[in-house]
């Protein structure tokens, strides 16, 4: 028996434009051509694999679709995906799959969030990950494609087809592919794999239903607080505020300023979520206040976030920059919360 | 030709349909489901008004999902589907 014989085939001709083609007129892709996923690469990328093709291993909560590592292999491949990076995909869909990430709302609502990954331990190196300049940009095959991956899988599995089941008034960029590396080398913390209570040999990959990119730019200052202060500004500008969770992305420059004298990533974190804030007469005047979530955080101005272990602080970028990056979640708040999976590890197996 | 794996996988297709159409409409109980977002339950009492008033129905209750984008609890649907013939539920923003 081969690793696809449960797998629907679909003849293409054996020609590869052609089945590029005939992708598109399947209704297979983002809107970019796709790899075909022809069936002795879905193998290839399912003997990474230990466990049979039919595994479920993410579920969509509100029409019952699921994904099975068959699915999620033929995406992969469809996205681009050289086999080893398989499991990072898989990882991230475990991790998608779990409750309080709410795989559907994410996905579905007008706030058009991303599936943003967060891949962190000795995997980035082991795949040819990107973690240094241009983390977020272009350039790098497994940061691009396993992003990708996600998004097919989205696509073709859960059918949240745009404008249909996706509903997003505006969608980012993002939601074609939003997949960064964590920069160990440059890393003044502890590694976020570690941090998520895996062992150094351990990776992780985190998914956040991340909403728009914010550019925090300080090239001038020289302090923890500088350099936070100006993330804090854009974490709670009327725009970004809400009580949902923080990703930040520290470029190498801006860590290494704030850990010079000292400061733990607990620091850091406790700092942004104090800094973070806007009078509640702020939120009323643009019609922003809910007073639920003010009430939850019992502060006297409006935080972003419920507390400091809402805010994610990792390091990925170039060594020369004085640019880091906000991450808002999703829309309003706290319809989905980041979640995190161990790479290559079965847990029920 | 080559052969392509559908990338749909093994998942097949949609594990939920619609219920089957109701014959008659008249002076049946009318549960509501409310998103929770600002204006469902406007939206919702509203539209229930005219199966009251124009088909004799009465309604049972209103239930707010509490949070917008997950599916209704299992306990909140079997309340409303124990209580009402039919259903009608609306997003409100």
């Amino acid at each position: 028996m081969g690793s696809t014989d449960a797998a629907q085939l679909v003849s293409a001709p054996d020609d590869a434009l052609a089945a590029i083609d005939a992708c598109f007129d399947n209704g297979w892709t983002d809107g970019l051509p796709v790899v075909p996923p022809e069936r002795s690469r879905v193998e290839a990328m399912l003997a990474m694999e230990g466990r049979p093709p039919e595994t479920v291993i993410a579920a969509h909560p509100t029409t019952g679709l699921e994904c099975s590592i068959l699915g999620a292999a033929a995406n992969a491949v469809m996205a681009g995906c050289l086999p080893e990076y398989f499991p990072v995909v898989v990882a991230a869909l475990e991790a998608a799959s779990e409750t309080p990430y709410n795989y559907h709302g994410s996905a579905a609502s007008t706030g058009g969030s991303c599936q943003m990954l967060i891949v962190s331990g000795p995997v980035v190196q082991d795949i040819g990950m990107n973690a240094a300049g241009n983390v977020f940009g272009p350039g790098n095959r497994a940061n691009a494609t396993i992003g990708r991956a996600m998004r097919l899988v989205l696509l073709n599995v859960f059918r949240m087809t745009p404008g249909i089941a996706d509903q997003s008034t505006q969608g980012h960029p993002g939601k074609h592919t939003m997949c960064i590396a964590e920069r160990s080398e440059r890393n003044p913390w502890m590694p976020l794999h570690e941090e998520f209570g895996y062992g150094p040999d351990i990776s992780s990959v985190t998914v956040y239903a991340g909403a728009g990119f914010c550019n925090v730019e300080n090239h001038g200052g020289n302090t923890p607080e500088s350099i936070l202060d100006s993330v804090a500004d854009s974490m709670a500008n009327l725009g970004c505020i809400t009580a949902g969770e923080s990703v930040v992305v520290l470029s190498p420059e801006h860590a290494e300023i704030v850990a010079s004298t000292g400061w733990s990533k607990a620091d850091a974190r406790e700092y942004l979520f104090e800094q973070a804030r806007q009078p509640v007469a702020e939120m009323q005047r643009v019609m922003k206040f809910v007073p639920r979530e003010y009430e939850h955080q019992g502060r006297e101005d409006m935080h972003r976030g419920y507390s400091a272990d809402d805010i994610l602080i990792t390091v990925a970028g170039g060594d020369a920059g004085g640019h880091s990056a906000f991450i808002p979640s999703w829309s309003r708040g706290r319809g989905s919360l980041m979640q995190t999976k161990p790479i290559g590890v079965c847990i029920d197996c | 030709m080559i052969q392509m794996v559908d990338p749909a996988g093994t998942g097949g297709g949609q594990k939920r349909s619609m219920a089957p159409r109701l014959a008659e409409l008249s002076r049946l109980k009318v549960g509501l489901l409310s998103n929770g977002k600002a204006n469902a339950d406007a939206l919702l009492h509203e539209t229930a008004a005219h199966f009251e008033q124009g088909l004799g129905c009465s309604v049972t209750q209103l239930l707010d999902k509490l949070n917008a984008s997950r599916p209704a609890p299992p306990d909140f649907l079997a309340e409303l589907a124990a209580e009402s013939d039919f259903l009608i539920t609306a997003v409100g923003d």
